[in-house]
């Protein structure tokens, strides 16, 4: 028998039994679908977050904390008081310009960059006063820009302001923003508010993870930092982190390294990505789960081959045993079986799919319009072809999986006794 | 003339039990090359039982089956799947046609077996379905033929692969007086313009009277060889 004649006979001995076929190739299909919609939403969600890192994060630098000694929000100890110990607001405890000299001294470090964090009140452009927050620049963030450049430290009044800023400061695209001034408004460490002028380099596309902020440099945030807490003693010169720069060709065990020398030294250190491992972490949990639900619905569907391609292997026992008298090889009838499972398992894993990147790609689109339309590049569901085809074989390979047992039981056959069998 | 088939001291026995059946018992058959033989007797006297062994449809218990002066035991799985397809013909009193088929598709099944391409297979078909009568029902499923236009298409599917050998089980016996006839003639036909050696199982006294010897299966054993 010809490969080709025996995929044919296979795809008409399926629609023999229309009915049982199409519910067995529907409990695939349900098992697909959820396959397929969860791995969507997953390669959606984490290529945005790897596509946003980049946005959030420079490469090789760590951001640095003292170690908290309440890290655990539902604890039942309370620590002695210690005098020596900097804190701030939520009895964080804070860096000193002990601990800066403290951190630059430790093996790896390459620069220290305190994170000044500029208290604004607003920014403004004309009448119009519009509340506002600020980061400091850390030289190699990959911002994704609309329009213009990042903060460069060479123009220290040079700022980059979010896209959703363009319209409320009167301009109609970001492009015409470029290069105009505006003004941001603080108050100082006595109350009396102070102006500075900016000059708008760059503006910034919106993304989900932060950049929701107007980020100026580290010469203008510093500055107005020292504005806002000269001569207060609990906050001047004092750092909730500290970004430092390291070698950003450190391999992993180098870095792991590097990060156990801050931690011997009584600081906690992070890259961005540990921080948004997190979220990663997070998101994979919750796909797990779904796709386990998949999975289930998948092994159920899988003794629906079973039994279905059981029912048929006994209605067509003297087809099979005509076809052994005609000279059908036992891997012949293994192989049509085989195929007919096989075929179940292809066709509700390819609907699933394809019905799954149907329904993902219209909540998608919905959800570009509606709830994620300031998070521009954001496709919620996303369907990369290699996974999805391997989803489709996976699922094909187990329907054969299912099918094994009665297509040996099928190619198996006496044929003296399936001729007698009706 | 050659033997084609030889069967030496074949029995057959099913354990059933502790007592065991004996279905048959030293049998000693030569079966030559263009002749029709027909084997007789009761229902359950082992004559079916006979026919399936000297087809390779069944295996003995014990004896030795010779096939064109091979020892059929020493055929690979492979090599009984060649004889059955290539050399044998079979016509049952069934038919085991797939009615939802067409009879096209029905008379080029065996090969389809063979691995032989469509075009082929369906030129063969029709050349086939001509010699029984059946062109015009080409299109037509099977399950729409009558008994004896069942039966002529069997006999088509038995010789589409030029066989040897058709083994024929009770062809007639679902079949009123007249199809009957008709099906005995075109048998007795083929058997004649190809040389095409006949092995025709049945109790039917007038059939058996047309073949070149009958050889009469009592409890087992061959008991008369005419």
């Amino acid at each position: 028998m010809k490969f080709f004649d025996i995929v044919k006979i296979s795809q008409k001995n399926l629609l023999r039994a229309k009915l049982r076929t199409v519910l067995t190739v529907g409990a695939v299909f349900i098992g697909a679908l959820t396959l397929s919609l969860t791995n969507g939403l997953g390669n959606g969600v984490k290529a945005y977050v790897n596509d946003q890192l980049g946005n959030v994060g420079a490469e090789g630098t760590l951001i640095v904390r003292v170690k908290q000694s309440q890290q655990n929000p539902v604890s039942t100890d309370v620590s002695e008081y210690n005098p020596d110990r900097q804190v701030g607001t939520f009895n964080i405890s804070l860096l000193d310009e002990t601990d800066l000299e403290k951190i630059a001294q430790i093996e790896g470090v390459l620069e220290v960059i305190p994170d000044n964090l500029p208290q604004l009140d607003y920014i403004t452009a004309g009448d119009k006063k519009f509340e506002v927050a600020a980061y400091q620049n850390i030289e190699g963030l990959n911002l994704t820009m609309t329009a213009g450049d990042t903060v460069n430290e060479d123009v220290p009044n040079g700022i980059t302001v979010p896209n959703k800023y363009v319209a409320p400061l009167g301009y109609n695209s970001a492009e015409a923003m470029l290069g105009t001034t505006a003004t941001l408004g603080y108050k100082d460490a006595n109350g009396k508010t102070k102006n500075y002028e900016v000059t708008i380099v760059g503006i910034q596309e919106q993304s989900l993870l932060g950049n929701s902020n107007i980020v100026v440099s580290q010469t203008l945030a510093e500055k107005i930092v020292k504005d806002q807490t000269d001569g207060v003693a609990s906050l001047s010169g004092k750092y909730v982190d500290s970004t430092i720069k390291y070698d950003p060709n450190l391999s992993k065990e180098e870095l792991d390294d590097l990060k156990q020398r801050f931690n011997d030294a009584g600081y906690g250190a992070q890259t961005v990505q540990d921080q948004i491992g997190i979220i990663s972490t997070v998101i994979d949990t919750i796909l797990i789960i779904l796709n386990v639900f998949g999975l289930i619905a998948l092994l159920a569907a899988g003794f629906g081959i079973v039994n279905t391609q059981l029912m048929s292997v006994n209605e067509r026992t003297s087809e099979i045993g005509l076809m052994k008298a005609l000279g059908a090889s036992r891997k012949q009838i293994f192989l049509m079986f085989s195929i007919e499972a096989a075929s179940i398992g292809f066709w509700g894993a390819s609907l699933g799919a394809a019905v799954g990147i149907v329904i993902g790609t219209i909540v998608s689109d919905f959800a570009s319009k509606d709830f994620l339309k300031d998070f521009v590049g954001f496709r919620l569901v996303a369907f990369p072809p290699l996974p999805t085809l391997a989803v489709i074989l996976g699922i094909m390979f187990l329907a054969f999986l299912a099918g094994a047992l009665p297509s040996l039981k099928a190619s198996r056959l006496d044929p003296i006794k399936a001729l007698r069998y009706e | 003339m050659k033997t084609l088939i030889e069967a030496k001291n074949l029995s057959k026995v099913y354990p059933s039990g502790g007592e065991d059946t004996v279905a048959l018992k030293d049998i000693n058959v030569a079966i030559t090359q263009g002749e029709s033989v027909a084997i007789i007797g009761k229902s359950g006297s082992g004559k079916s039982t006979l026919m399936h062994i000297l087809a390779t449809l069944d295996r003995p218990t014990d004896g030795e089956l010779m096939f064109a002066g091979r020892h059929a035991h020493n055929l690979t799985p492979a090599q009984v799947d060649h004889v059955r397809n290539k050399r044998f013909g079979f016509v049952f009193q069934q038919f085991f046609l797939n009615a939802r088929n067409t009879v096209l598709e029905n008379v080029t099944l065996p090969l389809v077996i063979a691995g032989v391409p469509a075009a082929e297979r369906n030129r063969k078909g029709l050349a086939m379905l001509e010699n029984v009568g059946l062109l015009d029902k080409a299109k037509k499923r099977a399950g729409e033929l009558s008994g004896g236009q069942k039966q002529r298409l069997c006999i088509a599917r038995a010789l589409i692969t030029k066989p040897l050998v058709i083994f024929a089980d009770e062809p007639t016996g679902n079949l009123d007086t007249e199809n009957g006839a008709i099906v005995t003639e075109l048998l007795f036909k083929l058997h004649k313009q190809h040389n095409i050696t006949l092995v025709i199982v049945t109790h039917d006294p007038d059939l058996a009277k047309l073949c070149d010897r009958s050889i009469l299966v009592k409890d087992g054993r061959i008991v008369e060889a005419a």
